[in-house]
């Protein structure tokens, strides 16, 4: 099943996210297009479960499809709609198609108004939100983490856009929410901003292996002082240095996706999301500095990359956010010293 | 892009009563070993620990059953190799024989060899150095000039090996040598089994380190007699054996908890009252060690199934030395207290061995520039 759906995604994203689908997206235009193939082949439901009309892939694999998109620079909101559906089908709410985003709810004020929610706020950075039908989010109502699925036709949509041109607009919310798009939040997901920085990571690192690739590729054929420039030194460690940077952080999304709605994800998703942003730095920096002045201008399609893993960076909590978190559970910790807390808050079946 | 693919370690690598009963074991062993001798990390040598440790089965876990083993798995070893080094228990004396040339002489050796050696490892009974570097032959390992010459029933070995850590008390060297002449740059090498307590014309004398340690030694060769049976695997092989051993030496938990006792030391300074700064920066060096321990997990899981992960080995060690290199600088980021050798303040003496040991996390087990130019040519350079 793994391959089977990881070789779907591949082929259709080599086939149909090109540079010239990136460059029109950035200017604003949604690949509609290629969204009904998206939903034809099924990748929007991947981490649903079986019983509530996804395929029974295991959760670290479908997460795995946001690495691909990551490093294809899909412009959609697939993972936002995965992580969204995954969500709805929790909490048992409806399923109801089309392109779907998350934001994270907190800054929502709600209360009950006869049977329904009402729902009042500002959400900044909302993904795509222009070119989806719903943004889904979570949010406390009688102290327990509640989803709202909130139509996007009922909300106030501003444009606004991260570095790489790709929608994150402000989002003014004032309705009312009828039982069927709101519902309490059973398990262990955790909010929001634990479940965007999980596709977060994870796409960056898909990216930061494309930019690798692309550098690769460039170092063996640029020609200066009669060699590739790949035949000097400096150039290799630069290589080296971003390799390390890359696989660390796919390690890190992958270990975070493994303990994907359970009681470790609280920690690995915080070293996941803050070991990508720091690495997004490096890599970004020497991906530029092995391209030169071509990989600096709009014609190259490495600024597609670099700027979507700087601007991911910067969403569902930034390095200084998760660093903190998790400084603080380290200094806080019950554990008799430093080590007991790594291994026992991260092995499988963690308690706390 | 293979490369930067490290896998699961598969589920249930955690082996958490195995855990819980070396913690047991450390509790009551080192009770009153002191942070300035835990901060020695795996270079702290006592036979006796390695002989207790070899007494509850965590010398040799590997190793098959009928040398002496206990047929166990790459991650449970794992398991007790990450606690050991936590806890900064002295495990040298039988570490390097059990990370690297047990394995070695498990795959490559004779039977006779296998049988009379192995057992004795898995018993912590034997400490091993690997006679690798030269004064000409550093990073360079194929410039190695000593050469064992044929005679009758044996070898002649002449030349000198450097930077040769624990010589002076190893039971056995493998030594690394010419034995023919070559076109293949990398051919005519061989490894040699030297038992150095019963070999004459050995002269083994000590390099202090800048810390005033004695770790390292030049080993000196004077037409040292070896016997034939003293060749370990096949004459002329000896560069593919050495870079098999390499997955092994470069990917464990030691090549990133070298500084473990300085960071024990911080946290429990910092515990009382931490700012939002120092609170990040602990974060940070968590979030560090957490995924470079998934890498090196990892890299013992591809072990376990038979492969040679020699290239995402030199990733862990590349990025593993950067991080224990870093601790003593953020812990002095974090904290205004000077660095205090022998201080009876255990943070101030555990940050002067450690600002004094890091230089020589990068040197050893391959040059940073060595791991990276290995990485570079897995990428695909051409």
């Amino acid at each position: 099943m793994e391959s089977m759906i990881f070789d779907m995604a591949e082929r259709l994203f080599r086939d149909h996210v090109s540079h010239g689908l990136r460059e029109d997206a950035a200017a604003g235009q949604c690949p509609e297009a290629l969204w009904t193939r998206i939903e034809e082949a099924g990748l929007h439901m991947a981490l649903v479960p079986e019983e509530a009309g996804g395929f029974g892939v295991p959760a670290a694999e479908a997460l795995g499809l946001v690495r691909i998109a990551g490093a294809h620079g899909l412009p959609l909101p697939l993972a936002e709609t995965l992580i969204a559906n995954a969500v709805l089908a929790r909490a048992g709410l409806a399923l109801s198609g089309g392109r779907l985003t998350i934001a994270e709810g907190e800054v929502l004020q709600l209360e009950r108004r006869g049977g329904a929610v009402h729902a009042r706020g500002h959400l900044t950075l909302v993904p795509f939100a222009r070119w989806a039908d719903r943004i889904v989010t979570i949010a406390a109502l009688d102290g327990a983490d509640h989803v709202l699925s909130l139509p996007v036709k009922d909300l106030t949509v501003t444009p606004a856009q991260d570095l790489a041109g790709m929608p994150r607009d402000d989002v003014a919310v004032d309705l009312d929410l009828p039982g069927a798009n709101a519902a309490a939040l059973p398990g262990s997901m955790g909010g929001m901003r634990g479940l965007g920085a999980l596709v977060r990571s994870l796409a960056t690192a898909g990216a930061m292996e494309t930019i690798l690739k692309m550098s690769v590729e460039y170092a063996n054929d640029r020609v200066q002082f009669g060699r590739p420039i790949g035949k000097f030194q400096a150039i290799q460690q630069y290589l080296a240095t971003m390799a390390g940077e890359t696989a660390a952080s796919r390690t890190a999304a992958e270990m975070a996706a493994d303990s994907y709605d359970t009681a470790a994800f609280a920690l690995t998703v915080a070293a996941a999301k803050s070991r990508a942003g720091e690495a997004a730095e490096t890599v970004g920096a020497l991906a530029h500095q092995v391209h030169g002045a071509i990989g600096y201008t709009q014609e190259h399609a490495l600024h597609h990359f670099t700027k979507r893993i700087w601007s991911w960076r910067d969403e569902f909590g930034t390095e200084l956010d998760w660093t903190q978190e998790l400084g603080r559970a380290a200094l806080s910790s019950p554990h008799d010293t430093f080590w007991h807390f790594i291994t026992d808050s991260t092995a499988q079946g963690a308690t706390a | 892009m293979t490369l930067t693919a490290f896998p699961s370690p598969p589920p249930g690598a955690d082996y958490d009563d195995l855990r819980q009963e070396v913690r047991a074991f450390l509790a009551e062993e080192l009770a009153d070993f002191p942070p300035e001798k835990r901060a020695e990390s795996w270079n702290g040598f006592s036979r006796d620990f390695s002989r207790k440790l070899a007494q509850r089965g965590w010398v040799g876990m590997t190793f098959p059953k009928e040398y002496g083993g206990h047929a166990r798995s790459a991650l449970e070893r794992y398991v007790v190799s990450e606690e050991l080094l936590a806890a900064g228990a002295p495990v040298i004396s039988h570490w390097i024989a059990d990370r690297q040339s047990g394995p070695l002489i498990l795959a490559k050796g004779t039977e006779d060899q296998k049988r009379a050696i192995v057992p004795r490892i898995a018993a912590g009974e034997l400490c091993f150095c690997i006679g690798m570097s030269e004064p000409d032959s550093g990073s360079d390992l194929a410039a190695t000039r000593t050469v064992a010459t044929e005679v009758e029933g044996g070898f002649r070995v002449n030349g000198t090996k450097v930077w040769t850590t624990y010589a002076h008390v190893a039971d056995y060297m493998i030594l690394f040598c010419r034995t023919g002449k070559s076109d293949d740059r990398h051919g005519g090498m061989s490894q040699f089994l030297i038992d150095l307590k019963a070999t004459e014309n050995i002269q083994i004398s000590p390099i202090i380190d800048l810390g005033g340690e004695h770790h390292f030694n030049q080993v000196v060769f004077d037409n040292t007699f070896l016997p034939s049976d003293a060749l370990l695997g096949e004459q002329g092989e000896g560069w593919s054996q050495v870079m098999s051993e390499l997955a092994f030496e470069r990917s464990g938990p030691e090549r990133f908890l070298s500084s473990f006792a300085l960071i024990e030391e911080l946290i429990r300074l910092l515990r009382k009252d931490a700012t939002e700064a120092q609170q990040a920066e602990i974060g940070r060096l968590s979030a560090h060690l957490m995924v470079l321990r998934q890498m090196s997990r990892s890299v013992a899981g591809m072990l376990n199934e038979g492969k040679n992960p020699a290239l995402q080995a030199a990733i862990v060690k590349d990025l593993g030395a950067l991080y224990e290199q870093d601790i003593p600088r953020l812990a002095r980021s974090l904290l205004s207290r000077p660095a205090v050798p022998g201080g009876r303040d255990s943070y101030a003496a555990v940050l002067a061995y450690t600002e004094l040991a890091v230089p020589s996390f990068s040197l050893r087990g391959g040059t940073r520039e060595i791991l990276r130019g290995i990485i570079a040519r897995g990428l695909g350079l051409r």
